[in-house]
């Protein structure tokens, strides 16, 4: 074998071996958490759409799509620094999109193509190695403030915000208790808001996300939950039924009383003792934030009256909007439910391209032929029964490994991923890459040149062209590594007291006021 | 004969489904056939020329070979045995109910009624512990035709819905409507179990119930214990009852 040879115009230089275990302990760190996810979260089904099917042939679409679209992307901004952006807002780049669905729809993709024989551990090598990385610089860098590289690390725990941040989301939240306007509305709005998340992300929690817990005091402790994607965006079944709501993200900061979040996972979903349920809300605030703004800019904020009615009024556009997404849905055909569904899977991560400035219908609406071509084979009976499989049972034959083994969390000798082997530091051929992107096909109507943001509806290219332009003052270079070590250090340092007063320029309770030390 | 390498697979065994085995044997064949005929190195094969050579073609040849065996597969979205109902099971059909429909799992719980006329019917896992139990009217809601007449008819107040899909979306214009949700299907966190936990609505998930028909009077015991991650992980029961009024 000859380490020269080229296939698919990629040189066969084989990578470190530090390279290889770093990416297989990331791989196996994922597997492990993917068995507890799937076994401890979840049981789902649907009616109306054709989930399994559509999340199979999704992973299709991750594995041959995702190694060319994120160097695109890096191409233009590195993932550490795209995620010290998402740090500072509320959009579609968090959990579950970057904690879990990044790596595991592709290793997924990759570990079902290997069941069929269309793969061997050591093809695409430098893919895996290359996402695995992307990944894990992403998740270094938002997970920053915390020290971790997932939730999952932090014992399901995540708190990704700055104390600069969290000082405003307390000191501007309204408290509120059962039996009083604004406690009603928050709650209503909160739960419509989540029905329309699953319709608009076709029966899945993709647009949903919880991050925290932090401490407020003894008795309260905040969640940060966010709505994404729910105006005109980059998903082209919102096209019309969402052109009246007036926001694209929506953040609520949530503090609850007397009721402790004991488990955040990297889904993006959470768990508490004692339940949570509504008569636990004890204050609440409204936000929202995209590529192209000054991070969270507050909504309805100005007073408790506006802050109910606001609530009152997303809930209604949102019920409507419901309403028509949901007859659009049902009339669709299979093949347009399958479609929908497997691009929202796939395209879990296209905030990404938002943010660089290069996001591209081609990229990332459509479904490439070389998944495409699997599609006779997704039958409701077998898309259930070999996600089952792949996720659950994890039985498919390349899963086993050694009978001494045993698995964490079930003590089989099974693992959800193939593990890169080291062989190749032997001579052992591979091939490195899957290659580019290929053109490829949607039975969705087009995508109408529309794009809600926090600057107006913007076309697709006046979008790219102001993400592309635009950096947050506190994401500049001049404030990017001021970080929570060093604020602790210098509380009256003038940069430190810029960096403050720069989040607080919307606040309204802080905006004007000298940052100090904490009461 | 081309061998693949997988083939030479020490530890791993069939897949636990026979269809997922037949399928996948089938694949396997499929790439050594292709393989072999095109004369190329696994290298050039891999993410080269099998993207030419194995094509939708070839899948849909693999699907027609299932059907020829008389296996007709279980469907799981309606609108998927809408639009191929020749390749689907006509099995437990959404649209079989009537007033003498119920759903019947072989291991639902049964017993006469107590001294205030309660027939237990069933049990399942309760979402959200409420103050009290919730009694209301059933009905069964298991295709969008019947969210479409409720959305156009209203909901009636008491409606505990009947479902067997656990997730979020063919009761989403109305889930907000209901009085209670037995759903038939999932667990405590499945999409419904979510839903109804952020609405306030008291739902059991994972019912087996028997004998309980359209417009039937139920008492949910949502005051009981709500089902832990815990529970669920130890496989340990932790259940609701469900029963039918009969005065």
């Amino acid at each position: 074998m000859s380490k020269l040879e080229e296939t698919n115009g990629h040189p066969r230089s084989p990578p470190s071996y530090a390279q290889l275990l770093e990416t297989n302990n990331l791989m196996q760190n994922c597997g492990d958490e993917t068995y507890w996810l799937c076994l401890t979260r979840t049981v789902q089904g649907s009616k109306l759409f054709p989930v399994s099917a559509y999340i199979m042939l999704s992973y299709l679409n991750a594995f041959y799509r995702y190694p060319s679209l994120l160097r695109k992307i890096e191409a233009r901004m590195p993932a550490e620094r795209i995620a010290d952006r998402a740090r500072n807002m509320g959009i579609k780049i968090q959990n579950s999109q970057l904690g879990w669905c990044l790596p595991s729809f592709y290793l997924l993709g990759r570990e079902w193509l290997l069941s069929m024989g269309l793969l061997r551990p050591q093809d695409a090598l430098e893919d895996v190695i290359y996402v695995m990385d992307f990944w894990k610089r992403f998740q270094l860098s938002w997970h920053r403030n915390d020290g971790h590289i997932t939730n999952r690390e932090f014992g399901h725990r995540a708190q990704i915000l700055p104390d600069r941040r969290l000082e405003i989301f307390k000191s501007d939240m309204f408290p509120c208790q059962p039996g009083d306007e604004l406690h009603a509305a928050a709650h209503t709005f909160m739960a419509t808001a989540s029905q329309y998340g699953f319709l608009i992300s076709c029966e899945s929690r993709i647009s949903l996300h919880n991050s925290g817990p932090y401490r407020l005091d003894e008795q309260h402790e905040l969640l940060v939950r966010d709505f994404m994607d729910l105006s005109e965006c980059s998903l082209p079944w919102l096209d019309g039924v969402a052109a009246n709501v007036p926001y694209n993200n929506l953040t609520v900061p949530m503090a609850v009383r007397d009721c402790h979040f004991s488990l955040v996972d990297d889904w993006g979903s959470f768990e508490s003792e004692p339940a949570f349920t509504s008569d636990k809300l004890a204050g609440i605030g409204l936000y929202t934030s995209d590529a192209l703004s000054e991070g969270y800019l507050p909504v309805g904020m100005n007073s408790r009256e506006e802050l109910t009615e606001t609530f009152r009024m997303l809930n209604g556009i949102l019920k409507t909007a419901t309403r028509e997404l949901w007859t659009r849905m049902a009339g669709w055909s299979r093949e347009q439910l399958l479609d929908a569904g497997a691009i929202v899977y796939f395209a879990v991560i296209k905030d990404l391209a938002h943010v660089a400035g290069i996001f591209a219908v081609e990229d990332w609406l459509e479904i490439d032929p070389r998944a495409n071509r699997f599609r006779p084979l997704l039958n409701d009976e077998f898309g259930n029964s070999v996600l089952g499989e792949l996720v659950g049972a994890v039985s498919l034959p390349n899963q086993q490994i050694s009978p001494f083994g045993m698995m964490q969390h079930s003590n089989r000798p099974a693992r959800v991923f193939t593990p890169l082997p080291y062989s190749v530091l032997a001579g052992e051929d591979f091939v490195p890459s899957s290659g580019g992107i290929v053109p490829g096909e949607s039975h969705l109507e087009p995508k109408a040149d529309r794009y809600r943001t926090t600057q107006g509806l913007l076309t697709l290219e006046e979008y790219n062209r102001r993400a592309q332009s635009h950096t947050p003052a506190v994401c500049s270079d001049d404030y990017r590594f001021l970080c929570e070590t060093w604020v602790k250090y210098h509380p009256d340092h003038p940069r430190c007291k810029e960096l403050y007063r720069l989040e607080r320029a919307h606040s309204r309770t802080l905006r004007g006021l000298e940052a100090g030390r904490p009461q | 004969m081309t061998k693949l390498y997988v083939d030479g697979d020490r530890y791993g065994g069939a897949p636990a489904s026979v269809l997922v085995e037949a399928v996948h044997n089938s694949v396997r064949d499929l790439v050594r056939r292709r393989l072999g005929e095109s004369g190329h190195d696994w290298g050039t094969f891999v993410f080269g020329s099998a993207n030419d050579l194995i094509t939708k073609s070839d899948f849909e040849a693999i699907e027609n070979r299932i059907l020829a065996t008389g296996h007709r597969f279980a469907w799981s979205s309606m609108l998927s045995l809408r639009d191929r109902p020749e390749i689907y099971t006509r099995a437990d059909q959404a649209d079989d109910v009537g007033a003498s429909f119920s759903f019947d799992h072989p291991e639902a719980a049964f017993h006469t009624a107590d001294d205030m006329g309660r027939e237990l019917h069933g049990v399942g896992d309760n979402v959200v512990r409420h103050g009290a139990n919730t009694i209301g009217v059933t009905g069964y809601i298991r295709t969008s035709e019947r969210v479409i007449d409720l959305m156009k008819n209203g909901v009636p107040p008491d409606l505990i819905a009947i479902i067997d899909d656990s997730g979020g979306t063919l009761t989403a214009p109305i889930l907000d409507k209901f009085k209670g949700v037995i759903c038939a299907g999932g667990t405590v966190r499945s999409h419904l179990g979510i839903l109804t936990r952020e609405y306030g609505i008291p739902c059991l998930m994972n019912v087996k119930i028997s004998g309980i028909r359209e417009g039937d009077r139920v008492e949910l015991e949502t005051s009981a214990t709500a089902k832990t991650a815990e529970a669920y992980q130890r496989g340990e029961e932790m259940t609701a009852r469900i029963w039918k009024l009969l005065r």
